[in-house]
């Protein structure tokens, strides 16, 4: 009695009870009769049931050389279509002095087609020569409205701490074959780094990716269906998680942010352009009132302005059935009423910037209501993305996973269980070995109910994964431990026991590292797998493996000192 | 069971010489070689790839259609292999532009199938996937080799530890290429899993044989009692969960395989078996040769 006792004194062993009672309050399992076995653990959509969406962000990442003459000649020419000589140019001065290019030509030059540039002013020096002078303007800007006409997208510059030079944003997508040979029709290029690396990288900072994803959480659960998780993968990717939803349902509400505008009917088919998505200040919860369901939607001025015009010009107000207001998102139909007589009747006064879109009075008018809101939103992405995985797991395959993975993982232990048996034939080493092998299950599912960790079916591989490499471990510390068939002294015990610790961390170590780049890298469903088995394997040789150690020690000198018989 | 495969082993090793012992692995991690050679020249790839790495969609539902009705049924669409495991049947389809793929969303949904399973991959995104499971194989097993090279700061016997490592790659990699299995997320991960897994029981042996006394025979041979109730342990765990995974439909039909655990089981297992044969004939004959070299005098064989 007095070893067991010894055995709870043990600090290693008290760890070790509190941290395995600590997972099992963390994991919280439980039953309730009806909703059958509950737990804290979070698991995945593969075996909780719903859609996901991969999102690949398009958009590069550089710094360019450019000779502030030549770009802006570059840029020039062209539009005006003749040469230019460039007269004063200041914008490779440093300070903060006021920047300006000035440059003679002999064509007919307009303020309005260099306008994007900066301000412009043009004189008429003589009969055949033209002076244009474009001021607020840096290199910087130059190169980025450039670009940003070129390739009819978004460039913005990214403030970089710790790089010199300027970083530009450019949120489409564009290689770097195409954005050389950009900027050398304006005599530039790409940027290399002293070692002749190209400072071209595919993707967008990661402050737009960030921007991106809190539209887009934003958008998605303004719906308050449900939560609806938005994670980023490295610089490039968002994963959309669609708990409980089809595949179909899902895509089209993550994949339509799209331009949304709302046009007037005027003769017949024929419809004209009222407003478009920016005019909408806000978006309310649709509503039940007045026997309908409702879309509440706030105009801003000119938007409300304009559609008082419209209806006014179209005789929408005298006639509001043969005048429909029509909804459009990229282009296609998604709501169509005609005005109520009482907008119809305020609007001979003046705007209206309240408004509500009545859609009916089933179930379906309530979707419709629900869809209507987030179109409304219409939130649009400051980059262009593109579609490139997805995914689907109804709940049924899901829960059917779930028990499938609890089977393997019992049958598992029940066959490793076996298999120590044959080869010890003593049951004082396979209590404490599978015991020590399913506390370490149970912790790592402790710690994944700590930290929130989803559970998929790659983690449940890693589980049952370091079920594996634990055993080895284990027979590793029993065989040297039992290097003559029969238990040693302390004195030669603890030195084993340090000669068993020597290979196992050995080889916990080659394990972690193989594993390790799936961690770093983005491989989505594979880092759940590499975590918990990395998890695994730390839990183990920490703080259960030691345990069995000292635990196989006092139950093999309780059963010498017993029995004082050893089958060999 | 083990026991009894580990005195065949330990006699088989006892009386053969380490030229002897080191023919079969080389031999088969030779034909290893030549088959993902081969594979490579004819098809750009040592290994198939799967979905996960070359774009394209599958749909796993629960039907009483026959495989050839949905091949009629779903035929405007790129169908490229339908298959049939108890009750369910996988659809595996081509790359397809955003509409199409929509579209056949929205015609799969509208069936209602039970136990629905979709999973799609774009080309672009298994393109970056191709290469980045490549850098993480490389940089997986330079770090391996790394750790070994620490633990044992000499060069052959570390050097036996990564050769039997890499054998067992490469011949779990050719065993995927003959079996048919594609190169998924899922064998990825085994196959990085093996890279850690595998070395362990080498790392057993070669601390043993150079860091302990004994003569080498018996060093070697108590290892190999450790080391082969440490995979035959292992073993059991993977065969349980290859078995439940790929079969239990057949005890329960509305049951359906988890491909992702079945694929990884099968490469660790393939690769474990390979492990014992790299470990306790490759590893042990190059590191019994090195222990009794002339020079050390009976250094490690005392």
């Amino acid at each position: 009695m007095s070893d067991k006792k010894s055995l709870l004194k043990n600090p290693r062993v008290i760890i070790f009870i509190v941290l395995l009672l600590g997972s099992i309050v963390a994991i919280h399992p439980g039953y309730t009769p009806g909703n059958g076995t509950t737990s804290h653990l979070n698991f995945g959509l593969d075996l909780e049931g719903g859609s996901w969406l991969q999102i690949k962000l398009e958009g590069a990442l550089a710094q360019v050389d450019v000779d502030s003459g030549k770009l802006v000649s570059g840029i020039v020419e062209p539009i005006i279509g003749a040469p230019i000589e460039i007269t004063k140019n200041n914008l490779d001065v440093g300070g903060s002095a006021e920047k300006s290019v000035t440059f003679t030509t002999s064509a007919t030059v307009s303020a309005s087609q260099l306008e994007y540039l900066g301000t412009v002013s043009v004189d008429k020096l003589s009969g055949s020569t033209t002076q244009v002078t474009i001021s607020d303007i840096s290199k910087e800007s130059l190169v980025q409205a450039y670009l940003s006409k070129a390739l009819d997208a978004e460039v913005v510059l990214v403030p970089m701490s710790n790089q010199d030079g300027t970083v530009y944003e450019i949120r489409t997508a564009v290689t770097e074959q195409q954005l050389e040979s950009l900027l050398e029709k304006v005599g530039g290029s790409i940027h290399k780094d002293e070692d002749g690396t190209s400072t071209y990288k595919e993707g967008v900072s990661t402050d737009t990716r960030d921007l991106t994803k809190e539209i887009l959480s934003d958008k998605l659960n303004s719906l308050g269906i449900k939560d609806i998780p938005v994670r980023t993968v490295g610089d490039e990717y968002i994963l959309i998680d669609f708990a409980g939803i089809d595949l179909a349902t899902a895509k089209e509400i993550a994949e339509k942010p799209g331009k949304f505008e709302i046009r007037i009917q005027t003769t017949g088919n024929e419809t004209e352009h009222v407003l478009y998505g920016d005019s909408i200040v806000s978006v309310g919860v649709p509503s039940f009132h007045d026997e309908q369901w409702h879309t509440p939607f706030t105009l801003d001025d000119d938007g409300a302005r304009t559609l008082q015009k419209v209806a006014l010009d179209t005789g929408a107000i005298d006639n509001p059935d043969a005048h429909y207001l029509k909804m459009y998102l990229d282009g296609v139909e998604i709501y169509g009423a005609p005005l109520s007589s009482s907008a119809a009747e305020k609007l001979r006064d003046g705007p209206i910037y309240s408004w509500e879109a009545s859609t009916g009075t089933d179930e379906a008018a309530k979707t419709e209501a629900t869809a209507l809101q987030v179109h409304l939103r219409a939130g649009a992405l400051p980059v262009n993305v593109k579609l490139v995985g997805s995914g689907h797991v109804d709940a049924g395959l899901g829960s059917q996973f779930k028990t499938a993975a609890l089977i393997i993982g019992l049958i598992s232990l029940l066959g490793v269980a076996a298999v120590v048996y044959f080869n010890y034939r003593r049951p004082e080493i396979l209590i404490p070995m599978v015991g020590t092998s399913a506390s370490e299950v149970i912790m790592i599912l402790g710690v994944a109910a700590l930290i929130g960790w989803q559970l998929d079916l790659a983690s449940i591989a890693g589980v049952i994964a370091s079920i594996g490499t634990g055993i080895d471990h284990l027979v590793i510390i029993t065989d040297e431990v039992l290097a003559e068939g029969k238990l040693p002294s302390t004195r030669v015990f603890k030195s084993r026991i340090t000669k068993a610790f020597t290979i196992i961390l050995g080889a916990a170590s080659t394990n972690i590292i193989a594993l390790s780049p799936l961690v770093v890298m983005g491989f989505g469903t594979l880092k759940g797998f590499a975590i918990t088995t990395i998890i695994g394997v730390l839990i183990g040789v920490i703080i259960a493996r030691p345990v069995y150690g000292i635990v196989i020690k006092e139950l093999l000198h309780v059963d010498e000192n017993g029995t004082a018989s050893i089958t060999e | 069971m083990a026991t009894g495969l580990a005195e065949i082993l330990d006699s088989f090793v006892k009386s053969h010489s380490d030229r002897q012992l080191l023919a079969l692995p080389l031999a088969i991690l030779a034909v290893s070689l030549a088959i993902l050679l081969v594979s490579f020249v004819s098809s750009g790839s040592p290994v198939k790839l799967g979905m996960d790495f070359q774009g394209g969609t599958q749909i796993s539902l629960e039907t009483t259609d026959s495989p050839a009705v949905l091949e009629k049924m779903y035929s405007s669409y790129p169908l490229t292999d339908v298959r049939q495991t108890g009750s369910r049947v996988i659809m595996q389809f081509g790359i397809m532009d955003d509409e199409q793929q929509h579209q056949l969303e929205k015609d799969v949904a509208s069936h209602k199938y039970s136990n629905l399973q979709i999973q799609q991959v774009g080309p672009i995104y298994g393109k970056t996937l191709q290469l980045q499971a490549l850098q993480a194989l490389c940089i997986s097993f330079i770090g391996m080799a790394i750790v070994v090279f620490l633990l044992f700061r000499t060069f052959i016997p570390s050097f036996a530890v990564i050769l039997s490592a890499f054998s067992d790659i490469m011949i779990a990699a050719a065993f995927m290429r003959v079996a048919g299995i594609e190169l998924s997320l899922g064998t990825l991960a085994a196959l990085l899993m093996l890279i850690g897994y595998s070395v362990d029981s080498d790392i057993l042996l070669t601390n043993r044989v150079i860091k302990r006394r004994g003569t080498v025979e018996e060093k070697v041979s108590k290892a190999m009692h450790t080391g082969i109730t440490m995979t035959t342990t292992t073993l059991a765990a993977l065969v349980s969960m290859y078995v439940v995974s790929t079969f239990s439909y057949l005890v329960i039909p509305s049951f359906t395989q988890i491909t992702l655990l079945s694929q990884i089981s099968i490469v660790l297992i393939a690769g474990l078996f390979a492990d014992m044969m790299n470990t306790w004939l490759l590893n042990t004959g190059i590191l019994r040769w090195y222990a009794m070299k002339p020079e050390f005098r009976g250094r490690y064989n005392r």
